[in-house]
């Protein structure tokens, strides 16, 4: 149980895209299945947290419907996953902690930034704030304990690397991840006719682009 | 056809029974912190129970209206005067254009809601009318209001209106002492029996850093011999989490939607409206019900509210 209205299902496996798609596949069985009696369903690493309407079902009718769906094959049809290049400008303007950072690592800024953008990032889930993506795939090398006291903000489209992951700031916010540079894109657009830059299977890979790049697609995007 | 803004308060925004069904995109509910609340003040003017409202918190408002219509003010009390005389909450007040509606000193509990019988005229993202405070959209641009804000109204078709009192079932009385009962979460079971003891033999303060995201406790709730580790999932209003150095902290309507601290046990839903009342140095204390039990006593309140329908 994840309280009286909601129940979390745990995924023994370790962390991967095969787990991710294991869990991706369930919640949309589940998201079929349910209707109306489903509030919200959110996909995590190795966890799926339903929540429902008690008037609408009882809890175990709930549960015997999801041991149900559970036991179900999942649909062989993979989601056509899209891969999203995200352009981050990695100048000291919109870099406050990539110095400190490659010092922690023992790298150069350079280096930081080549081992940053070298990789292909699975999304694994949405979550935290609005369009923030949880990314798999950072190099070990890079990765660096959360900051000890959080900034108070951290401007939107900031990329910032936190323990063993990267991410990226949909809108401004307080946070304890180093930040290694800036997006001119939005991750979070209320205008757009899809919000949301990305969905879980997605895969990103980072490009270093100029600060006059970064102000060129800035100014398009307005 | 507005409402004007003399003074805004310390945090005025639109709230309604917020934005459901996007936690997978991480968009928590926002909505109002005390949906009772809400519910009984737009039953008061005669609106659908979900309609959007002005959710008030701690230090309130001076409104000028700037057209006739009724209003109802629930929740926390505060000292009200409409035009310098006494006005109070939980009754149908009538309003003419030029009236000036001010909350003064606050009695008891933290946010009281104040419905219009006119249309809030904001605009609808994802189903709901909701103010995100934290995120920044939603409501009135994203944001509390601000000194000299216009809030423009829309004609309703509610021209009269019936005195109603309110059932006597409907508690408005807020102590500021509260035993919040509670479930268990995913990882309570993570918790040594003598952790679990030590966390509800606690009374704990209201911390004055508690806000829309979250209620935070002052005190420790409990020693850990060696940390939980545990994978972020899936955070639900409700969950209290327990920060490495023990502290609790209560997750609400502007919480994040995934979590990474280990989380004791959930506030029943039936008592996440008292949230929405806890001001800085209130006391709580918890106790684990059944989730039978928690069933039954959500079941009780949603039919006394649906008696509101009626």
């Amino acid at each position: 149980m994840n309280g009286d209205s909601a129940i979390t299902i745990l995924f023994n496996d370790d962390i991967s895209e095969k787990l991710t798609q294991k869990v991706i596949g369930v919640s949309e069985l589940i998201r079929k299945n349910l209707n109306k009696s489903l509030i919200d369903i959110i996909p995590a690493y190795q966890s799926l947290t339903i929540s429902f309407n008690g008037e609408l079902i009882s809890f175990d009718k709930l549960i015997r419907d999801i041991e149900l769906i559970l036991s179900l094959p999942l649909p062989q049809e993979d989601y056509q996953s899209k891969t999203i290049e995200i352009p981050v400008c990695y100048e000291d303007e919109f870099s406050p902690d990539l110095e400190s950072l490659a010092y922690y690592c023992n790298q150069t800024t350079e280096e930081v930034i080549t081992l940053h953008t070298q990789p292909t990032y699975l999304v694994h889930m949405l979550g935290f704030l609005p369009g923030f993506l949880y990314l798999g795939g950072l190099s070990n090398s890079i990765a660096c304990p959360r900051k000890k006291t959080p900034a108070i903000s951290i401007p939107a489209g900031s990329v910032a690397i936190g323990g063993n992951q990267t991410g990226i700031y949909p809108v401004s916010s307080p946070g304890g991840w180093h930040i290694i540079g800036r997006t001119p894109l939005d991750l979070f657009n209320l205008e757009s006719d899809s919000p949301f830059i990305a969905k879980p299977l997605d895969k990103v890979r980072f490009t270093a682009i100029s600060r006059a790049e970064f102000l060129a697609i800035r100014q398009s995007t307005l | 056809m507005s409402l004007y803004f003399i003074k805004p308060g310390m945090q005025t925004s639109i709230q309604d029974l917020g934005r459901k069904g996007q936690m997978h995109n991480g968009i928590s509910y926002s909505g109002a912190m005390d949906p009772i609340a809400l519910k009984v003040a737009n039953w008061l003017v005669s609106k659908p129970l979900d309609s959007a409202v002005i959710e008030i918190t701690l230090v309130g408002p001076v409104i000028r209206f700037e057209q006739d219509m009724f209003i109802a003010i629930t929740g926390a009390q505060f000292e009200l005067s409409l035009n310098n005389k006494p006005v109070f909450n939980n009754e149908i007040i009538q309003i003419s254009n030029g009236d000036i509606l001010s909350f003064g000193k606050l009695i008891t509990g933290a946010r009281a809601y104040l419905s219009i019988s006119k249309n809030i005229n904001v605009p609808k993202l994802f189903d709901s009318y909701s103010t995100h405070l934290t995120v920044s959209f939603g409501g009135f641009n994203g944001r509390a209001f601000k000194q000299g804000d216009r809030l423009n109204v829309l004609s309703s078709d509610i021209n009269e209106i019936y005195t109603k009192k309110i059932p006597k079932y409907v508690n408005s009385f807020y102590a500021g002492s509260y035993m919040l009962r509670c479930t268990s979460s995913v990882e309570t079971d993570l918790f040594t029996d003598t952790q679990k003891a030590s966390f509800t033999s606690k009374k704990y303060s209201v911390d004055a850093n508690s806000n829309r995201m979250g209620i935070r406790l002052k005190d420790i709730a409990m020693e850990f011999d060696k940390p939980i580790e545990i994978t972020s999932s899936g955070l639900m209003q409700g969950s209290i989490q327990i920060t490495p150095i023990g502290l609790p902290i209560v997750s609400s309507v502007d919480g994040q939607t995934i979590g990474g601290y280990p989380r004791i046990a959930n506030v029943v839903t039936a008592d996440l409206p008292i949230l929405g009342q806890l001001k800085a140095n209130d006391k709580v204390s918890f106790i684990f019900i059944s989730d039978s039990q928690a069933r039954k006593i959500l079941i009780n309140q949603r039919h006394i509210l649906n008696a509101l329908h009626e």
